[in-house]
């Protein structure tokens, strides 16, 4: 299967950005209108043989205000993944179409996600469940705004008898401690 | 259920005969290559920066005393806690110098929780020594290696003229070197001043210049020459330069200056807030060292009045360093803010001529002596007395006098420091004014790998088509013998140097006879140091006083063995612009508490 080719095929109907041919089995493309999503990815499963979903992720570029969604497919015939992109706006509350009729593995994707990077999937199964966090009351914490160090700071104690030093205050006091 | 569903739990039988995958006792088995496991440190490496620290999302890293701390090094290293650490790596990948490594090693049993809080490299473990795991692939990435491109004026464009070389950094490049900085402060101990460094960088990344200029001028009244000359020892123990170059400190310090004009840096300095003490102190030069004090004890309500011998105020860094490295105007708006503390500067007043030291200790409370070092020494090679042969500090201060000064076609200069490179460049650059072409030949005793100048200024002359003559030892200024030139400088003559030191590390230089050369040169100039003029003090006060080495003798706050006086600068701790602002700091203080002591008596 030749991906360019693929891709000039998609482009023709989806408003797809410019492909990066990362290598020659691994392509990445943006698609820029989000309402088209599930009709593209029916396409690609039923027409082109990307039957397989092999993983849904997210990346939080909080400077641009975009969470990015990644759709990573697989072609098994063809030896071809393909990852399809999606930009949401980063406003609370975040949400976007659910694909767990589409391929039930998103299923598990989606509530990770959710509990993750706080994107919400309606209609998606058991997406409010808790996943890996028990019993987490503060923001998602693979959002880039999450203090993680201010979190377990907060949340687990010190053993007994810590204590450091600043280097900079150290080598005063040893050094020249007169000023 | 369909006939299938019952039948497959069925078909999983057919592998009852086949290998397990599994591994029965999974204890003891190796982890991968680049497996993130326990910490290992070379403690000789690391430099206790502390960035692992800062960077651990989990606060499982303090930093602990393990040697005493020394340039460079401020002796703590890190202490990991394992009840708190999720072996992310960050701590390797931030790590200054890639002491900081992981182990594969994964399994670790103790029945004593406080086992598992240890210092790396300091505390033995048994996976100190094993090579896999995870280790930093390359260099460090995490912050920059290499500092922006100062953008410098090309050597033809200069070669003729005595503008400023150094462009300074725009605010794109000062933010991006800003953020190469881990703040982690190692720098502070060595600057002679203790500048507050990495204040004054995060200051710079915040955008916040008027904090910047008060962070500066808490340590340094001469920000806008130290941001231009000084000698950045800093730089040389910036953790950035294990890996990489150092950060650009200097031309950091120079941004924040460059960017407050001279009225706002009135405004955030101030004038002095305390009431006068009515308390009298004479300040004897007017360089660095002398006007560092000055500001202070005016900052703390003394009446100070500075004398200085030359037209203007500032000393070596006026009368020595060239304007292509520091233009006039800059010093003057270090200095303008000095004035503004009420501080008085009588220049064209010299002490001992024009007005009696005597009358100076009669009618001040007390008095600095910071009279820097003006007096060239001489090779005192044959023919080194007489016409033609110039001290490379006199040259200096005559041209930025503005006096004619002798521009031969072909000049020699010994000495191989940082004043023979600025007499070579001034004198070539006065060649090209006058005939077009560049003709300085300099030789120094050292060779390049030992050189006593900067790098920086060394490729600068070489750019300007000053020859340097690396280990060759002077031995003859060469005169004409007879004819209408007779007794007039004909050349140099050198031999090539074999060793500078004798075994003991005493000066002895040791020579090549056989390879002799005569540079040919109608002017010789000689860089090779200076001393104070120390005449100023008088006999009587000479005998009086304690000497260190054919130096006046100060204790730690700079008091001589005479109670009303002070010394301090160049002339006591040698040639340095921010040791010089140190040495006034510490008098300042020293004279301060006396003052004020001497005022509770009632004196």
């Amino acid at each position: 299967m030749d991906m360019r080719e693929l891709i000039e095929r998609l482009t023709s109907r989806h408003k797809l950005g410019a492909p990066i041919f990362q290598r020659p089995d691994l392509t990445f493309v943006d698609l820029t209108d989000n309402d088209r999503l599930r009709a593209l990815l029916v396409e690609l499963r039923d027409i082109e043989g990307f039957t397989h979903l092999v993983l849904l992720t997210a990346v939080d570029w909080i400077e641009e205000g975009k969470f990015q969604l990644t759709y990573m497919l697989n072609n098994r015939a063809a030896n071809q993944t393909l990852g399809l992109r999606v930009y949401l706006e980063r406003k609370d509350p975040v949400e976007f179409t659910s694909i767990h009729d589409i391929w039930p593995t998103a299923e598990t994707y989606q509530r990770e996600l959710r509990e993750m990077f706080g994107i919400n999937f309606p209609g998606s199964p058991r997406v409010m469940d808790e996943f890996i966090l028990e019993g987490w009351t503060d923001m998602p914490p693979y959002r880039r705004d999450f203090d993680t160090l201010a979190y377990s700071q907060q949340t687990y104690r010190d053993r007994p008898g810590r204590a450091t030093n600043d280097p900079r205050d150290h080598m005063k006091s040893k050094m020249y401690p007169e000023g | 259920m369909g006939f299938r569903d019952v039948l497959s739990p069925f078909t999983a039988w057919k592998h009852v005969i086949d290998t397990p995958v599994t591994i029965k006792n999974p204890i003891g088995r190796e982890a991968a290559e680049r497996y993130r496991g326990f910490h290992q440190n070379d403690v000789d490496k690391c430099i206790g920066c502390g960035s692992c620290e800062d960077i651990c999302q989990n606060a499982a890293i303090d930093m602990v005393a393990f040697a005493e701390p020394k340039p460079g090094d401020s002796g703590l290293r890190p202490n990991i806690d394992y009840g708190r650490c999720c072996w992310c790596a960050l701590c390797v990948d931030v790590c200054m110098t890639g002491s900081l490594t992981m182990s594969n090693e994964y399994t670790w049993v103790d029945s004593d929780p406080d086992a598992f809080r240890f210092t790396p490299g300091v505390d033995a473990k048994p996976w100190d020594d094993i090579e896999k795991g995870y280790q930093r692939a390359g260099e460090r990435m995490l912050t920059g290696l290499a500092r922006p491109e100062m953008v410098e004026m090309a050597p033809e464009a200069r070669a003729d003229n005595f503008d400023e070389i150094v462009a300074g950094y725009s605010r794109e490049q000062a933010v991006l070197e800003a953020d190469r900085c881990v703040e982690c402060g190692l720098c502070v101990a060595t600057c002679p001043a203790h500048m507050d460094i990495p204040d004054y960088i995060a200051a710079i990344r915040e955008g916040d210049y008027d904090l910047g200029t008060q962070i500066l001028y808490e340590t340094n009244p001469f920000s806008e020459v130290c941001g231009r000359v000084c000698t950045h020892k800093c730089e040389t123990v910036c953790a950035a330069a294990h890996e990489g170059e150092p950060i650009a400190i200097r031309w950091l310090k120079r941004h924040i200056i460059d960017n407050v004009s001279e009225e706002r840096r009135l405004e955030i300095v101030g004038t002095p807030q305390v009431a006068s003490s009515g308390r009298k102190v004479a300040v004897i030069g007017a360089g660095p060292a002398g006007l560092t004090t000055a500001y202070d004890l005016a900052r703390s309500g003394h009446k100070v009045v500075v004398y200085e011998a030359k037209d203007q105020p500032g000393g070596m860094t006026r009368y020595g360093i060239p304007e292509y490295r520091l233009p006039y105007d800059a010093l003057d708006r270090d200095i303008n803010v000095i004035k503004a503390q009420g501080v008085e500067i009588k220049t064209g007043v010299r002490i001992g001529n024009d007005i009696a030291l005597d009358k100076l200790k009669a009618e001040n409370d007390a008095v600095v002596l910071a009279i820097g070092l003006h007096l060239g020494r001489s090779t005192r090679v044959p023919g080194s007395d007489g016409a033609g042969v110039e001290a490379a500090i006199d040259l200096l201060a005559r041209v930025t006098a503005g006096e004619a000064v002798p521009v031969p076609e072909k000049v020699a200069v010994i000495g191989g420091g940082n004043v023979a490179m600025d007499i070579a460049r001034t004198m070539g650059r006065l060649q090209m004014q006058k005939y077009g072409k560049v003709g300085v030949t300099v030789t120094a005793l050292e060779d390049f790998d030992h050189f006593l100048a900067d790098k920086e200024e060394v490729k600068e002359s070489f750019e300007e088509q000053i020859e340097i003559l690396d280990g060759r030892g002077p031995q003859e200024v060469v005169r004409f013998k007879s004819g209408k030139q007779k007794g007039m400088v004909k050349g140099l003559k050198t031999w090539k140097v074999v060793s500078i030191f004798d075994r003991d590390g005493r000066f002895a230089p040791q020579y090549d006879e056989g390879d002799e050369v005569v540079h040919e040169a109608e002017m010789v100039i000689e860089a090779i140091g200076q001393m104070a003029d120390v005449s100023l003090l008088g006999a009587e006060l000479t005998e009086a006083l304690e000497w260190n080495r054919g130096r006046i003798a100060v204790d730690a706050e700079g008091r001589t063995s005479e109670a009303w006086l002070w010394a301090g600068g160049d002339a006591v701790r040698g040639p340095d612009v921010i040791h010089a602002v140190a040495d006034g700091h510490r008098i300042a203080a020293s004279v301060n508490v006396a003052l004020m002591a001497g005022k509770e008596a009632g004196a």
